[in-house]
């Protein structure tokens, strides 16, 4: 610590300004006893569980913090304080303190002053090295966020500086050292090559190397002097740990000159290393990798980085490699502390066999057998630790097994050996592994109650055997073809799954469900079936992990495509299925520990889907146990994905009955609306966008005037605080459409206060570059369905807005969606109404939209409906617009009538101007929907010309064709003067297909 | 900075994509900072030494003579100081033998002697040839050291005096001022700059003639490629336009140390701009250069290959020049070559003639470089597979979406997708942005379905989910938006609450601006 007058009288002046600040507690505040006292208090209070003491003194603590000399406070507190949880605290808080506010940010005031920057890094290496580890960890970690920002330019002698610890030969000392080199160094491992990095490296080597090198041999060295000391040993092993993980930053950027010279050295002892045991660092422990797995395991990290990188380099040593940590598989146990070592190596020698170079290494028939039967079989068997998984920890079990997050696990590793292995010898890993199976199997049926495990590691070995590609939507895709998995279906997986106890073995049955599952596209359709009340049947097991597989088996077999792009199993071939298949499902989600199962809730969904009207005879008891659940589960929404499925079911059930018969729409009315209103009132966030799109839905089955609940319910749609959450919008939008398109008469007559509410609505989504589409989508129904003269006084003002938006923020989404509108409110108004509003606006405005937006934006339209609108919007202002034919926008006629033409015939511009690829990709339309939008809510697409116009090029030809016989010889004589060949070839395509000619 | 302007061009592809297609060509970027150990024909390249060995070759019966007279440094001293000739001689020739040694020549101690002006002085001698070619043998093991030791020659005023040398009438005189003079230049482009200005090229270019020993022609050869070697600056333009007529006499020759010097020089021409190498497209020798590539002498072929890499960084027409001269026949055998360093620098071209236009990716395919692409790509050395990547990455931007099919077709997915486990961040991020242009060719046929399941099949999906936890945050970023993009699935609830607020509804008002002009 460095207590020279200098910051003497800083401290003094800190203390000045904190009695300012806080004339309490801080005023007498000098560099003394007293004030290490009083900062002590603060900390203790910082460690008490009551939020109440806790937070003030934290806030206190952040106050002063800016103060010079606080963080040499903080470094006397954790070196010399009497309590050694004040000096842990003190160097937890000194770590954060230094995390927050090391770093010079530019523009911004620098937060530490110069004098206690320069008193840190003069005193903390040696503080760290005196200290305990406990502490030592945390000024080790300050280390290397100072070093990150300072090293090597401002603290140049940092290297040295540890180098020279080196040879104190205290290893206590030595091993602060290291890992304060492996926090500064590790970023060599994923930060991009670049001058500034390889300087640095390249500094870091030349300091650095030697010596790290001369240390590794030293601590080898001592390793064997002391192979009967243990606590000794321990040590030692720390240091060859870390050495080992330098080793590896060192390396990872590219090889270095120094280790290419010295890699005998290192592999040498990295070889000896990895062929050491020694009992001393054996322990007990079976859960917590020891010091000797640890170091052995980055070897072989260290090994496999070799071997990827600098092969040509590296070739002389690698035979070796294989050898040794082949046979440290060998010599392995089974235990969970082994885990990440066994799975580290057997992944090493999965990367060298692949190799076309190395394939002589493995292709002894000797070896492979050996490496099938010692390191491959051995790490398929079923642990103790998975069976715990199994009973008590499913959630996590059907991660890892169904959904592939087991990358770590052994089994997955020695999965990925099979497929190595395979690359070059698949016939003869085929024919030592069926050896395998079978006596495995056979150990098995001679004792099932208490050789099942050895079934287990059979199945398991058959399917890594026989899967050469999978995904999760479609299971295995490519098989091995020596592997007969029909057979193996009907003889070994069947007869587990038709045994009367669903309940017996229930791993076997897991085994047995998922298999059927990834293999569904190779196994025949009639085991398909044969399979189906099986599954059923399982639903009610127990086991959570079997009733979810079997959900789960049957979701996935219902979504398999046949021919003709139907589902493979049929409705009819399930009809005898129905009712136990739907109650069984509804049982599953009552299983403690399944109520909110998401594989159970989307196997519902997918039933439905598949079952279509065979469900509509369940659906009172089925919508009875949704609803129930929906109100349940709203009390405290938590799993997203079961809430989904739920939603899609109900409006499964709502579309599959009301297609049968309407008239059902009230009665789901009754039995959701309850809930429904619940939910809105108690604003559960999660679900209010649900409900609107299934409220739109149920509005739109009506098939007459809008229900006086509805109504009611309109005015609070309106409110502003439903549209600030983005969530709701898009369904929102949805449900004001319904309303629009079931009730827009009523709401003319009935709320006609409210339309001014509603424009305010679309007025809110129009101004946010994110959302203006879906105010275009609102405003299209509004000019659509209600009554003009409701409307008639707010037209100008929607225009005004448009306006004013393409005045100040033009993008590509919006002129889009503006060229939609626009040629709408033509078919729906006139193009006479359309040019006398915009002009009316301002002088010639329609001439400038014309010319500045539609002639040459129109292109980019996309979507048919969309386009179909502009296509009759324009015909519409070609021949039903005086204005067009005599006055200056005369010479608009043929570019507009060109521009029509490219819209029929060219491609689609779907160009973005460069500025707009950086909005935000939520931003753009079909993002911001995806999110919760319901599949079976889904609006049909609306084609509000479809009666009014089949084909728009015929609709095109017959408009000219009537113009020019209202005047004669002009048209054709602007097609002639200026538009262009190739379009006007295009043109009399269409004038011929609708059988006119023009006058 | 080669590295941070590569870094800003990446980032720029990423968001816009296809935008810049020759911002893509990737020139041979000069490492200021090298970690690896240099290339050792390389660095011999660059200074030559005469060791002992060379001895007897050139003065065997001076050597005789004199084998018993080991002087000591002082005594070496003395005698280059001394009046008598003899005993000049004797210095000089005991200085020369000193530093011819095998290993650790005392360079620095006959520097710290002060004895190299003395031998510059000797330089002069024509009255006495021996000593003239003892000292000149002398300084030019002196020069072949490092850079410091080079500058006591030159600073000692030796440049003039061998430039002198070369119009010896003793061959061997000029030969040795030929060598000298290479090391020198040999040094960096302020030495190489000085000797051009003290006028070295045309006496230099006289000695070439039919009737040159080879063994000269050689050393002349050397000495040349070292006046074209090093940037920043380039060497002046005149001085290259004067050596250029005699490199593409000499790119004609049949000797191999020849043949390779040449083409060292061709590829220092070519290592630059592009107004630079448009002075040797311009001298039509692509076609014998694209030759060379196909000899099977490594010390050729690794130049001319060099070469002809360089000229594929520059214009999209220089480009189709070396594609003109055929190049696209030969990189096949060369990406199969047996050493991993060639095949390196052929996929290095070849990822950059995959940065041009479609035409030339077009000429790419017909010529049948996929297979040993995507060859390359799965089973080459790492440094290899990385430029292979980098040919992947720009053919899928710069490529039709039929171009971008042919790729996936001939293999080219499961290779990528296996290197997503490199350690190497920058290669890792190169291919996530390779996937993302591979789904914008899906978006377009409508198979991005398709894709998802091959990319999942083949286990890319598994390796860019566990990419999400990258610890570098460009390829964690990277990874995350392909996963959002074409993998979430069918749903993601993702609710945001914001604060309450009373009003009923929304206002609905507008107000005409003054004056709307789109």
């Amino acid at each position: 610590m460095c207590v020279c007058s200098c910051c003497m009288d800083a401290a003094r002046r800190a203390a000045q300004q904190l009695a300012g600040q806080h004339p309490a507690g801080f005023a007498k505040m000098e560099l003394s006893d007293a004030n290490l006292q009083t900062l002590t208090e603060y900390l203790k209070k910082t460690l008490d569980p009551d939020p109440a003491i806790r937070r003030p003194a934290e806030k206190f603590l952040e106050s002063v913090e800016g103060n010079q000399n606080y963080p040499l406070l903080l470094l006397t507190l954790l070196e010399k304080s009497q309590e050694n949880v004040i000096k842990v605290c003190a160097s937890v808080t000194f770590k954060n303190y230094i995390k927050r506010n090391w770093r010079i940010v530019e523009d911004e005031p620098n937060k530490i002053c110069e004098a206690d920057r320069i008193a840190i890094k003069a005193n903390i290496v040696p503080l760290m090295l005196s200290s305990p580890e406990q502490i030592q960890k945390q000024l080790s970690d300050a280390i290397s966020i100072i070093g990150r920002e300072d090293f090597p330019q401002k603290w140049p002698d940092l290297l040295t500086e540890m180098v020279n610890r080196f040879q104190s030969g205290d290893f206590h000392v030595i091993n602060g050292v290291l890992r304060t080199a492996h926090s500064l160094f590790k970023r060599y491992r994923h930060e991009f090559k670049s001058n500034e990095l390889w300087t640095e490296i390249k500094l870091v080597l030349d300091a650095f190397a030697l010596p790290l090198t001369n240390l590794f041999k030293a601590t080898i060295e001592l390793c064997s002097t002391h192979a009967n000391d243990a606590s000794a040993l321990k040590v030692l092993f720390s240091s060859l740990i870390l050495i080992a993980k330098l080793f590896y930053s060192l390396n990872f950027q590219d090889l270095p000159e120094f280790f290419e010279d010295n890699m005998e050295t290192w592999m040498t002892n990295f070889h000896t290393l990895l062929t050491l045991d020694n009992k001393l660092l054996q322990t007990d422990d079976e859960e917590e990798a020891g010091l000797l797995e640890l170091l052995k395991s980055q070897i072989c990290d260290n090994a496999a980085l070799y071997a990827q990188k600098y092969d040509e380099e590296f070739q002389p040593y690698l035979p070796r490699f294989v050898t040794a940590i082949w046979n440290l598989l060998v010599t392995t146990g089974q235990e969970v502390k082994y885990d990440l070592l066994v799975s580290n190596a057997i992944q090493f020698l999965a990367s060298v066999c692949e190799r076309p170079h190395y394939k002589h290494l493995f292709e002894d028939q000797n070896t492979l057998t050996s490496i099938c039967e010692k390191v491959i079989v051995p790490n398929m068997e079923f642990r103790a630790a998975d069976e715990e998984a199994f009973e008590d920890n499913s959630e996590e079990y059907i991660r890892r097994d169904l959904e592939g997050s087991d990358i770590d696990t052994r089994r997955r590793a020695a999965c990925d050996l099979v497929r190595g292995l395979c690359k070059f010898f698949e016939g003869p890993v085929t024919g030592i592994f069926s050896g395998y199976v079978n006596s495995m199997l056979q150990e098995y049926a001679k004792n099932p109650s208490i050789n099942w495990k050895h079934k287990d590691a059979a199945i398991y070995l058959v399917t890594s055997l026989a899967s050469k590609a999978q995904t999760q939507k479609h299971g295995i895709t490519q098989a091995n073809e020596l592997v007969n998995l029909t057979e193996f279906f009907v003889n070994h997986i069947q007869p587990d799954l038709k045994s009367a106890n669903v309940n017996e073995f229930p791993v076997l049955k897991a085994d047995g469900i998922k298999y059927i599952m990834i293999f569904r596209n190779q196994v025949p359709k009639e085991q398909l079936l044969v399979s189906i009340p099986l599954l059923i049947n399982h639903l009610q097991a127990e086991s959570i992990v079997v009733h979810t597989y079997a959900a789960h088996a049957l979701e996935r077999l219902f979504t398999m495509r046949g021919t003709n792009n139907t589902t493979l199993i049929t409705n009819t071939e399930m009809a005898p299925f129905v009712e136990v298949l739907l109650t069984n499902l509804f049982k599953a989600l009552t299983f403690p520990g399944s109520s909110e199962n998401e594989y159970i809730m989307k196997a519902i969904m997918r039933s439905f889907s598949l079952l279509q009207e065979a469900i509509i005879p369940y659906i009172p008891s089925v919508i009875t146990q949704l609803t129930q659940k929906l109100l349940a589960v709203s009390k405290n929404p938590s799993k997203p994905h079961f809430n989904h499925y739920m939603f899609e079911s109900i409006c499964l059930s709502v579309r599959i009955t009301c297609k049968a018969n309407p008239d059902a729409v009230g009665s789901f009315e009754e039995a959701l609306f309850m809930v429904f209103t619940e939910i809105l009132q108690n604003d559960v966030q999660e679900f209010i966008p649900y409900v609107f799109q299934v409220m739109s839905l149920l509005l739109e089955m009506h098939k007459n005037e809008i229900p006086s609940s509805y109504m009611a319910l309109f005015p609070h749609l309106l409110q502003p605080v439903l549209w600030e959450r983005t969530g709701n919008i898009p369904p929102l939008v949805r449900l004001l459409q319904a309303y629009l398109e079931r009730g827009a008469s009523t709401i003319a007559s009935a709320a006609a206060d409210k339309i001014p509410g509603l424009l305010g609505v679309f007025q809110k989504l129009i101004a946010s570059k994110a959302n203006d589409h879906q105010g275009f989508y609102l405003l299209n129904s509004i000019i659509e369905h209600m009554p003009p003269e409701s409307v008639d006084q707010y037209r100008k003002q929607i225009f005004i807005l448009l306006f004013q938006r393409l005045q100040n923020s033009k993008t590509t989404k919006f002129i889009k969606s503006f060229l939609v509108f626009v040629n709408l409110y033509c078919i729906k108004y006139g193009a006479l109404a359309l040019q006398e509003i915009f002009d009316s606006i301002q002088p010639k405005m329609f001439g400038m939209v014309l010319e500045k937006i539609i002639i040459p934006e129109i292109q980019k339209v996309s979507g048919q409906v969309e386009k179909k609108i502009c296509a009759v919007g324009i015909t519409k202002i070609l021949t039903e617009c005086p204005p067009m034919m005599d006055t200056e926008y005369t010479k608009l006629w043929t570019p507009l009538l060109q521009a029509l033409i490219g819209l029929f015939e060219l491609p689609e511009d779907d160009t973005i101007p460069d500025e707009e690829h950086f909005i935000d990709i939520e931003d753009a339309p079909g993002y911001q929907t995806a999110f919760s939008q319901l599949a079976f809510a889904g609006k049909k697409e609306h084609d509000p010309v479809g009666q009014m116009v089949n084909n728009p090029k015929i609709h095109l030809a017959q408009s000219l064709h009537k113009l020019s016989t209202a005047c004669p010889g002009r048209v054709p004589s602007m097609l002639s003067t200026s538009l262009n060949t190739e379009a006007l070839q295009y043109l009399q395509g269409y004038l011929q297909a609708a059988s006119v000619t023009l006058l | 900075m080669p590295g941070m302007n590569e870094q800003d061009e990446r980032m720029r592809k990423f968001k816009n994509k296809g935008k810049d297609a020759a911002a893509m060509r990737r020139q041979r970027v000069e490492v200021n900072v090298e970690l690896r150990k240099a290339k050792k024909d390389e660095q011999i390249l660059k200074r030559r030494n005469i060791t002992i060995t060379l001895e007897d070759r050139l003065s065997p019966e001076q050597e005789k003579k004199d084998a018993s007279a080991q002087l000591s440094l002082e005594e070496i001293i003395e005698g280059v100081n001394a009046k008598s000739l003899e005993i000049q001689l004797k210095a000089t020739q005991a200085a020369r033998r000193m530093l011819s040694r095998h290993r650790n020549p005392p360079l620095n101690q006959i520097i710290e002697a002060g004895i190299i002006p003395r031998l510059v002085e000797f330089l002069s001698r024509n009255d006495n040839i021996t000593l003239q070619f003892e000292a000149a043998w002398a300084l030019t093991n002196i020069a072949s050291g490092t850079s410091d030791q080079t500058r006591a020659v030159v600073e000692a005023g030796a440049v003039p005096a061998f430039i002198d040398l070369l119009s010896s009438p003793h061959m061997h005189i000029s030969e040795q001022s030929v060598w000298a003079l290479g090391n020198i230049a040999g040094d960096g482009p302020l030495y190489r700059d000085s000797l051009i200005k003290c006028n070295v090229i045309p006496p230099l270019l006289a000695l070439v003639s039919p009737a040159t020993p080879i063994g000269f022609l050689r050393n002349i050869t050397w000495t040349l490629s070292n006046l074209c070697r090093n940037k920043n600056p380039y060497p002046p333009l005149e001085a290259v336009k004067q050596i250029l007529p005699v490199l593409i006499c000499l790119l004609q020759h049949e000797d191999k140390d020849i043949l390779s010097d040449t083409c060292w020089a061709m590829s220092y021409l070519t290592d630059g701009s592009n107004d630079r190498i448009q002075i040797v497209v311009d001298t039509g020798s692509l076609s014998r250069l694209v030759q060379l590539m196909a000899n099977p002498e490594l010390m050729v072929l690794t130049p001319s290959l060099r070469a002809i890499g360089n000229v594929v960084t520059g214009t999209d027409e220089q480009t189709q020049s070396a594609i003109d001269a055929g190049v696209l026949a030969i990189l096949p055998q060369l990406l199969r070559h047996s050493k991993p360093t060639i095949q390196k620098e052929a996929a290095w071209a070849l990822s950059n003639i995959a940065a041009g236009p479609c035409r030339q990716i077009q000429q790419l395919i017909t010529c049948g470089l996929l297979p040993p692409l995507v060859e390359l790509l799965d089973k080459g050395e790492f440094k290899a597979q990385k430029e292979a990547v980098w040919a992947v990455a720009n053919f899928t931007t710069g490529g039709t979406v039929q171009q971008v099919v042919e790729l996936v077709q001939s293999g080219a997915l499961k290779p990528l997708l296996n290197l997503l486990s490199a350690r190497d961040g920058k290669t890792i991020l190169v291919i996530l942005d390779t996937i993302s242009n591979l789904f914008l060719a899906a978006e377009k046929l409508g198979e991005t379905e398709k894709l998802c399941v091959l990319v999942e099949e083949l286990g890319g999906l598994e390796k860019i989910e566990a990419l999400q936890t990258h610890d570098n945050n460009m390829v964690y970023r990277a990874a995350l938006g392909l996963i959002e993009r074409y993998f979430a699935g069918e749903e993601n609830p993702d609710l945001q609450p914001e604060a309450d607020q009373d009003r009923q509804t929304f206002n609905f008002s507008a107000e005409k601006q003054d004056f709307y002009d789109f």
